[in-house]
Protein backbone atom coordinates (compact mmCIF):
# COMPACT_ATOMS: atom_id res chain seq x y z
CA UNK A 1 0.00 0.00 0.00
CA UNK A 2 0.92 3.62 -0.91
CA UNK A 3 1.55 6.16 1.87
CA UNK A 4 -0.25 9.40 2.70
CA UNK A 5 1.97 11.45 0.61
CA UNK A 6 2.22 8.84 -2.48
CA UNK A 7 -1.05 8.62 -2.55
CA UNK A 8 -2.44 11.82 -2.93
CA UNK A 9 0.68 12.46 -5.27
CA UNK A 10 -0.31 10.21 -7.46
CA UNK A 11 -0.68 11.22 -11.65
CA UNK A 12 -3.98 9.60 -11.41
CA UNK A 13 -5.07 12.30 -8.09
CA UNK A 14 -2.88 14.63 -9.63
CA UNK A 15 -4.59 14.65 -13.06
CA UNK A 16 -7.94 14.84 -11.00
CA UNK A 17 -6.48 18.40 -9.33
CA UNK A 18 -5.42 20.40 -12.06
CA UNK A 19 -8.32 19.26 -13.95
CA UNK A 20 -10.43 20.63 -11.61
CA UNK A 21 -8.26 23.95 -11.17
CA UNK A 22 -9.14 24.20 -14.85
CA UNK A 23 -13.37 24.43 -14.59
CA UNK A 24 -15.16 27.50 -15.79
CA UNK A 25 -16.60 28.34 -12.77
CA UNK A 26 -20.12 30.29 -12.73
CA UNK A 27 -19.88 33.13 -10.22
CA UNK A 28 -20.65 33.19 -6.26
CA UNK A 29 -24.22 34.02 -5.73
CA UNK A 30 -24.92 37.39 -3.79
CA UNK A 31 -23.97 36.88 0.22
CA UNK A 32 -27.59 38.05 1.01
CA UNK A 33 -29.24 35.38 -0.99
CA UNK A 34 -27.80 32.84 0.88
CA UNK A 35 -28.58 34.34 3.79
CA UNK A 36 -32.12 35.03 2.85
CA UNK A 37 -32.43 31.26 2.04
CA UNK A 38 -30.30 30.30 5.56
CA UNK A 39 -32.60 32.32 7.34
CA UNK A 40 -35.88 30.57 6.14
CA UNK A 41 -33.94 27.63 7.24
CA UNK A 42 -34.13 29.07 10.72
CA UNK A 43 -37.49 29.80 10.69
CA UNK A 44 -38.07 25.98 9.40
CA UNK A 45 -36.22 24.93 12.21
CA UNK A 46 -37.95 26.96 14.87
CA UNK A 47 -41.57 26.34 13.48
CA UNK A 48 -39.93 22.61 13.53
CA UNK A 49 -39.52 22.78 16.63
CA UNK A 50 -42.54 24.37 17.83
CA UNK A 51 -44.57 21.54 15.94
CA UNK A 52 -42.54 19.31 17.75
CA UNK A 53 -44.14 20.60 21.08
CA UNK A 54 -47.31 20.88 20.58
CA UNK A 55 -47.78 17.92 18.08
CA UNK A 56 -49.28 15.65 19.80
CA UNK A 57 -51.90 17.78 20.56
CA UNK A 58 -52.25 18.90 16.90
CA UNK A 59 -52.01 15.52 15.15
CA UNK A 60 -55.02 14.65 17.70
CA UNK A 61 -56.96 17.95 16.73
CA UNK A 62 -56.61 16.97 13.01
CA UNK A 63 -57.50 13.53 13.11
CA UNK A 64 -60.91 14.35 15.51
CA UNK A 65 -61.69 17.24 12.71
CA UNK A 66 -60.32 15.02 9.65
CA UNK A 67 -57.82 17.89 8.18
CA UNK A 68 -55.39 16.81 6.24
CA UNK A 69 -51.47 17.76 8.04
CA UNK A 70 -49.80 16.62 4.62
CA UNK A 71 -47.48 18.68 2.06
CA UNK A 72 -47.97 18.73 -1.21
CA UNK A 73 -45.28 18.44 -3.59
CA UNK A 74 -45.18 21.30 -4.65
CA UNK A 75 -44.27 22.09 -0.95
CA UNK A 76 -41.01 19.62 -0.91
CA UNK A 77 -39.72 21.13 -3.92
CA UNK A 78 -39.50 24.83 -3.01
CA UNK A 79 -43.03 26.02 -4.05
CA UNK A 80 -45.72 26.78 -1.69
CA UNK A 81 -49.55 26.44 -3.25
CA UNK A 82 -52.20 27.34 -1.67
CA UNK A 83 -55.62 28.23 -3.62
CA UNK A 84 -55.72 31.75 -3.34
CA UNK A 85 -51.33 31.67 -4.19
CA UNK A 86 -48.89 30.28 -5.42
CA UNK A 87 -45.46 31.07 -3.74
CA UNK A 88 -42.38 29.86 -5.73
CA UNK A 89 -38.53 30.57 -5.24
CA UNK A 90 -36.44 30.63 -8.08
CA UNK A 91 -32.88 30.02 -8.59
CA UNK A 92 -31.61 33.81 -8.70
CA UNK A 93 -32.99 34.00 -5.05
CA UNK A 94 -35.98 35.96 -5.83
CA UNK A 95 -39.32 34.98 -5.01
CA UNK A 96 -42.95 35.29 -7.24
CA UNK A 97 -46.30 35.58 -5.82
CA UNK A 98 -48.82 34.60 -8.10
CA UNK A 99 -52.22 35.68 -7.18
CA UNK A 100 -55.45 33.24 -8.04
CA UNK A 101 -58.09 35.86 -8.72
CA UNK A 102 -60.75 33.64 -7.84
CA UNK A 103 -59.91 32.83 -4.74
CA UNK A 104 -59.94 34.62 -1.28
CA UNK A 105 -56.68 35.00 0.50
CA UNK A 106 -55.68 34.07 4.18
CA UNK A 107 -53.51 37.09 5.07
CA UNK A 108 -52.21 35.12 8.47
CA UNK A 109 -51.06 32.06 5.77
CA UNK A 110 -49.84 34.16 3.38
CA UNK A 111 -47.64 36.29 5.93
CA UNK A 112 -46.35 32.46 7.56
CA UNK A 113 -45.58 31.54 3.76
CA UNK A 114 -43.53 34.70 3.00
CA UNK A 115 -41.45 34.11 5.83
CA UNK A 116 -40.90 30.69 5.52
CA UNK A 117 -39.61 32.29 2.12
CA UNK A 118 -37.31 34.46 4.17
CA UNK A 119 -39.38 37.56 3.67
CA UNK A 120 -40.59 39.37 6.87
CA UNK A 121 -43.35 41.13 5.99
CA UNK A 122 -47.15 42.57 7.72
CA UNK A 123 -50.04 41.34 5.97
CA UNK A 124 -53.32 42.26 7.41
CA UNK A 125 -57.14 41.67 6.88
CA UNK A 126 -58.96 45.21 6.40
CA UNK A 127 -55.92 47.19 7.33
CA UNK A 128 -52.97 48.88 5.59
CA UNK A 129 -50.24 50.11 7.44
CA UNK A 130 -47.48 52.17 5.94
CA UNK A 131 -44.50 54.44 7.57
CA UNK A 132 -44.15 58.38 6.08
CA UNK A 133 -41.54 58.88 5.17
CA UNK A 134 -41.70 55.68 3.14
CA UNK A 135 -38.50 53.82 3.22
CA UNK A 136 -36.85 53.87 -0.15
CA UNK A 137 -36.46 50.60 -1.74
CA UNK A 138 -39.58 49.29 -2.55
CA UNK A 139 -39.28 49.18 -6.52
CA UNK A 140 -36.05 47.21 -6.53
CA UNK A 141 -37.34 45.02 -3.58
CA UNK A 142 -41.02 44.20 -5.67
CA UNK A 143 -41.58 44.22 -8.77
CA UNK A 144 -44.78 43.68 -10.62
CA UNK A 145 -43.90 42.82 -14.45
CA UNK A 146 -47.62 43.47 -15.71
CA UNK A 147 -48.89 46.40 -17.19
CA UNK A 148 -47.38 49.62 -16.78
CA UNK A 149 -49.00 51.83 -14.44
CA UNK A 150 -52.30 50.98 -14.84
CA UNK A 151 -54.47 48.60 -17.18
CA UNK A 152 -56.42 45.64 -16.87
CA UNK A 153 -55.84 41.98 -16.83
CA UNK A 154 -57.04 39.78 -19.71
CA UNK A 155 -59.54 37.37 -18.68
CA UNK A 156 -58.10 34.37 -16.76
CA UNK A 157 -54.98 36.00 -15.97
CA UNK A 158 -52.85 35.92 -12.34
CA UNK A 159 -51.33 38.81 -11.00
CA UNK A 160 -47.65 37.87 -10.44
CA UNK A 161 -45.54 39.60 -8.20
CA UNK A 162 -41.46 39.05 -8.20
CA UNK A 163 -40.22 39.76 -4.58
CA UNK A 164 -36.44 40.00 -3.87
CA UNK A 165 -35.94 39.69 0.01
CA UNK A 166 -32.28 41.05 -0.71
CA UNK A 167 -33.39 43.83 -1.99
CA UNK A 168 -35.41 44.62 1.29
CA UNK A 169 -33.25 47.27 3.16
CA UNK A 170 -32.83 46.17 7.14
CA UNK A 171 -34.84 47.32 9.41
CA UNK A 172 -38.09 47.51 7.12
CA UNK A 173 -40.60 44.88 6.14
CA UNK A 174 -42.95 44.54 3.71
CA UNK A 175 -46.72 45.90 4.47
CA UNK A 176 -49.28 44.25 2.55
CA UNK A 177 -53.03 45.36 2.98
CA UNK A 178 -55.84 43.13 1.99
CA UNK A 179 -59.37 44.38 1.59
CA UNK A 180 -62.82 42.41 0.50
CA UNK A 181 -64.24 45.21 -1.03
CA UNK A 182 -67.94 45.88 -0.17
CA UNK A 183 -69.05 49.28 -1.77
CA UNK A 184 -68.23 51.32 -4.95
CA UNK A 185 -67.47 50.36 -8.28
CA UNK A 186 -65.27 47.13 -7.33
CA UNK A 187 -67.53 45.95 -4.66
CA UNK A 188 -67.14 41.97 -4.56
CA UNK A 189 -63.38 42.49 -5.98
CA UNK A 190 -60.26 42.03 -3.63
CA UNK A 191 -57.64 44.69 -3.10
CA UNK A 192 -54.59 44.45 -2.18
CA UNK A 193 -51.99 47.11 -1.45
CA UNK A 194 -48.23 46.57 -0.24
CA UNK A 195 -45.66 48.92 0.41
CA UNK A 196 -42.31 48.93 2.67
CA UNK A 197 -42.37 49.93 6.00
CA UNK A 198 -39.99 50.63 9.10
CA UNK A 199 -40.23 47.49 11.20
CA UNK A 200 -41.02 49.33 14.36
CA UNK A 201 -43.00 52.47 13.07
CA UNK A 202 -45.77 52.45 10.96
CA UNK A 203 -49.38 53.86 11.29
CA UNK A 204 -52.49 51.72 10.04
CA UNK A 205 -55.73 52.53 8.18
CA UNK A 206 -58.91 50.36 7.87
CA UNK A 207 -59.89 52.51 4.22
CA UNK A 208 -58.84 51.20 1.54
CA UNK A 209 -56.04 53.44 -0.29
CA UNK A 210 -57.86 54.88 -3.31
CA UNK A 211 -56.89 53.42 -6.60
CA UNK A 212 -58.26 55.57 -8.96
CA UNK A 213 -55.51 58.24 -8.20
CA UNK A 214 -52.06 56.79 -9.47
CA UNK A 215 -49.73 57.05 -7.72
CA UNK A 216 -45.75 57.94 -9.54
CA UNK A 217 -43.77 57.61 -6.41
CA UNK A 218 -42.79 54.07 -7.39
CA UNK A 219 -43.04 52.98 -3.40
CA UNK A 220 -45.91 51.02 -3.57
CA UNK A 221 -48.20 49.54 -5.82
CA UNK A 222 -52.32 48.61 -4.87
CA UNK A 223 -53.85 45.68 -7.12
CA UNK A 224 -57.58 45.59 -7.39
CA UNK A 225 -57.95 41.49 -8.24
CA UNK A 226 -61.00 39.30 -8.97
CA UNK A 227 -63.41 39.13 -6.39
CA UNK A 228 -65.74 35.77 -5.60
CA UNK A 229 -65.64 32.41 -7.70
CA UNK A 230 -69.18 33.17 -8.85
CA UNK A 231 -67.75 36.57 -10.22
CA UNK A 232 -66.58 35.45 -13.04
CA UNK A 233 -63.18 36.24 -13.98
CA UNK A 234 -62.31 40.27 -13.85
CA UNK A 235 -58.93 40.13 -12.89
CA UNK A 236 -58.30 43.69 -12.75
CA UNK A 237 -54.71 44.85 -12.05
CA UNK A 238 -54.52 48.79 -11.06
CA UNK A 239 -50.78 49.35 -10.32
CA UNK A 240 -50.33 52.42 -8.78
CA UNK A 241 -46.23 52.19 -9.35
CA UNK A 242 -43.79 50.33 -11.90
CA UNK B 1 -21.64 44.10 10.35
CA UNK B 2 -21.94 41.81 13.57
CA UNK B 3 -18.71 39.40 14.19
CA UNK B 4 -21.23 36.17 13.16
CA UNK B 5 -22.54 37.98 9.77
CA UNK B 6 -18.54 39.34 8.98
CA UNK B 7 -17.43 35.74 9.64
CA UNK B 8 -19.62 33.97 7.60
CA UNK B 9 -19.10 36.14 4.80
CA UNK B 10 -15.00 35.99 5.03
CA UNK B 11 -15.76 31.86 5.28
CA UNK B 12 -18.59 32.36 1.89
CA UNK B 13 -15.91 34.53 0.00
CA UNK B 14 -13.32 32.09 0.56
CA UNK B 15 -14.73 28.35 0.53
CA UNK B 16 -17.10 29.11 -2.26
CA UNK B 17 -14.70 28.43 -5.40
CA UNK B 18 -13.46 25.44 -3.25
CA UNK B 19 -16.72 23.59 -2.43
CA UNK B 20 -18.43 23.81 -5.73
CA UNK B 21 -15.60 22.51 -7.47
CA UNK B 22 -15.39 19.59 -4.88
CA UNK B 23 -19.07 18.70 -5.60
CA UNK B 24 -18.75 18.96 -9.37
CA UNK B 25 -16.24 16.77 -9.47
CA UNK B 26 -18.30 14.38 -7.50
CA UNK B 27 -21.83 15.46 -9.40
CA UNK B 28 -20.35 16.03 -12.87
CA UNK B 29 -23.38 18.49 -13.15
CA UNK B 30 -22.13 22.37 -12.57
CA UNK B 31 -26.10 23.92 -12.17
CA UNK B 32 -26.94 21.08 -10.08
CA UNK B 33 -23.62 21.24 -8.05
CA UNK B 34 -23.95 25.12 -7.98
CA UNK B 35 -27.40 24.82 -6.67
CA UNK B 36 -26.83 22.42 -4.14
CA UNK B 37 -23.89 24.03 -2.47
CA UNK B 38 -25.62 27.05 -2.74
CA UNK B 39 -28.31 25.36 -0.19
CA UNK B 40 -25.46 23.97 2.14
CA UNK B 41 -24.15 27.44 2.50
CA UNK B 42 -27.87 28.46 3.20
CA UNK B 43 -27.78 26.19 6.02
CA UNK B 44 -24.69 26.42 6.68
CA UNK B 45 -25.59 30.19 7.96
CA UNK B 46 -28.86 28.90 9.57
CA UNK B 47 -26.13 26.92 12.11
CA UNK B 48 -23.35 29.33 11.79
CA UNK B 49 -23.21 29.83 15.72
CA UNK B 50 -22.17 25.93 15.75
CA UNK B 51 -20.51 25.98 12.54
CA UNK B 52 -17.82 28.28 12.83
CA UNK B 53 -16.05 25.88 15.33
CA UNK B 54 -16.13 22.92 13.24
CA UNK B 55 -12.58 21.91 12.77
CA UNK B 56 -13.64 21.75 8.97
CA UNK B 57 -16.37 23.77 7.62
CA UNK B 58 -15.63 23.49 4.41
CA UNK B 59 -15.93 19.88 4.76
CA UNK B 60 -19.27 20.37 6.24
CA UNK B 61 -20.84 22.42 3.49
CA UNK B 62 -19.59 19.31 0.94
CA UNK B 63 -20.90 16.75 2.67
CA UNK B 64 -24.16 18.80 3.20
CA UNK B 65 -24.39 19.66 -0.39
CA UNK B 66 -23.61 16.00 -1.30
CA UNK B 67 -26.52 15.22 0.70
CA UNK B 68 -28.47 17.50 -0.61
CA UNK B 69 -27.92 15.92 -3.94
CA UNK B 70 -28.55 12.63 -3.36
CA UNK B 71 -31.82 13.47 -1.48
CA UNK B 72 -33.04 15.21 -4.57
CA UNK B 73 -32.57 12.07 -6.54
CA UNK B 74 -34.10 9.96 -3.94
CA UNK B 75 -36.99 12.22 -4.75
CA UNK B 76 -36.73 12.10 -8.06
CA UNK B 77 -36.60 8.76 -8.40
CA UNK B 78 -40.30 8.22 -5.80
CA UNK B 79 -41.83 10.91 -8.05
CA UNK B 80 -40.42 9.26 -11.28
CA UNK B 81 -40.69 5.74 -10.74
CA UNK B 82 -40.84 5.02 -14.69
CA UNK B 83 -38.70 7.92 -15.98
CA UNK B 84 -34.91 8.95 -16.30
CA UNK B 85 -34.03 5.51 -14.47
CA UNK B 86 -31.29 5.08 -16.83
CA UNK B 87 -30.70 8.60 -17.58
CA UNK B 88 -26.85 8.70 -17.68
CA UNK B 89 -25.50 11.35 -14.92
CA UNK B 90 -24.04 14.84 -17.04
CA UNK B 91 -20.39 14.55 -19.04
CA UNK B 92 -17.93 16.25 -18.01
CA UNK B 93 -18.48 18.14 -21.59
CA UNK B 94 -19.62 21.40 -19.58
CA UNK B 95 -17.36 21.07 -17.17
CA UNK B 96 -14.07 21.01 -18.61
CA UNK B 97 -12.90 17.59 -16.55
CA UNK B 98 -11.96 15.20 -18.48
CA UNK B 99 -14.49 12.74 -19.39
CA UNK B 100 -13.28 9.29 -18.50
CA UNK B 101 -11.48 10.48 -15.58
CA UNK B 102 -14.75 12.25 -14.20
CA UNK B 103 -16.82 8.67 -15.18
CA UNK B 104 -14.13 6.82 -13.48
CA UNK B 105 -14.64 9.15 -10.30
CA UNK B 106 -18.14 8.80 -10.28
CA UNK B 107 -18.15 5.19 -10.59
CA UNK B 108 -16.25 4.67 -7.45
CA UNK B 109 -18.04 3.79 -4.07
CA UNK B 110 -20.01 6.68 -2.34
CA UNK B 111 -17.38 6.65 0.50
CA UNK B 112 -14.23 6.06 -1.52
CA UNK B 113 -15.57 9.30 -3.67
CA UNK B 114 -15.71 11.30 -0.39
CA UNK B 115 -11.96 10.21 0.53
CA UNK B 116 -11.10 11.43 -2.94
CA UNK B 117 -13.35 14.92 -2.31
CA UNK B 118 -12.20 15.58 1.35
CA UNK B 119 -8.82 14.65 0.90
CA UNK B 120 -7.70 15.59 -2.30
CA UNK B 121 -9.39 19.17 -3.62
CA UNK B 122 -9.89 20.26 0.08
CA UNK B 123 -6.95 19.29 0.87
CA UNK B 124 -7.68 18.16 4.35
CA UNK B 125 -5.04 15.72 5.84
CA UNK B 126 -6.06 11.93 7.10
CA UNK B 127 -6.97 12.63 10.30
CA UNK B 128 -9.45 15.58 9.81
CA UNK B 129 -10.88 13.73 6.90
CA UNK B 130 -11.22 10.43 9.07
CA UNK B 131 -13.19 12.93 11.83
CA UNK B 132 -15.41 13.58 9.01
CA UNK B 133 -16.19 11.11 7.50
CA UNK B 134 -16.08 9.07 11.15
CA UNK B 135 -14.08 6.15 10.27
CA UNK B 136 -10.32 5.57 11.13
CA UNK B 137 -7.70 7.18 9.46
CA UNK B 138 -6.11 3.51 8.36
CA UNK B 139 -9.81 3.20 6.58
CA UNK B 140 -8.96 6.45 5.33
CA UNK B 141 -5.80 5.16 3.53
CA UNK B 142 -7.74 2.08 2.93
CA UNK B 143 -10.24 3.69 0.83
CA UNK B 144 -7.99 6.40 -0.93
CA UNK B 145 -5.74 3.43 -1.89
CA UNK B 146 -8.11 1.44 -2.87
CA UNK B 147 -9.73 4.68 -5.33
CA UNK B 148 -6.20 5.37 -6.98
CA UNK B 149 -5.69 1.66 -8.15
CA UNK B 150 -9.21 1.56 -9.61
CA UNK B 151 -9.25 5.36 -11.34
CA UNK B 152 -5.95 3.70 -12.44
CA UNK B 153 -6.90 0.55 -14.08
CA UNK B 154 -9.98 2.88 -15.54
CA UNK B 155 -8.09 4.72 -17.05
CA UNK B 156 -5.66 2.65 -18.92
CA UNK B 157 -8.45 0.63 -20.16
CA UNK B 158 -10.03 4.22 -21.17
CA UNK B 159 -6.33 4.82 -23.23
CA UNK B 160 -6.65 1.12 -24.27
CA UNK B 161 -9.77 1.74 -25.82
CA UNK B 162 -8.63 5.38 -27.44
CA UNK B 163 -5.83 3.63 -29.33
CA UNK B 164 -7.38 0.53 -30.17
CA UNK B 165 -11.31 0.03 -30.01
CA UNK B 166 -11.55 -3.41 -31.16
CA UNK B 167 -8.76 -4.74 -28.79
CA UNK B 168 -12.06 -5.12 -25.46
CA UNK B 169 -14.69 -6.96 -27.80
CA UNK B 170 -12.78 -8.90 -29.93
CA UNK B 171 -12.57 -11.38 -26.61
Amino acid sequence: MYDNDQMTDSPELRELRDALSGIGMPGRPPLQTIKSRGQAHRRQQRARATRFSVGGVVVAGAMAVGVSLAVTPAQKLGAIQRAAYTLHHNLNGTDTLTLNPVELLDPSQLQSDLARYGISAKVATGSYCTTTPEPTGFSQAVTLPGPGSSGRVGSGDQPTITINPSQIPSGTELSVGYFQLTSGPAAGEQQANMSLIKTNSSSCTTTPPDMSQPDTSNQDFGLIYGGARDRGHSARLSSRSH
Amino acid sequence: MSRDEKGFAEFFQGSWDPCLKAVIASTGDVTQAEEQVAEAFARAWASWRKLRRHPAPRAWVVRTALNAGASRWRRRARELPLADHDREAPDGARTGLDGALLRALRRLPPRQREVIVLRVFLDLDIETTARQLEITPGTVRAHLSRAVTTLRNELAQANIMETDPCTTTIR
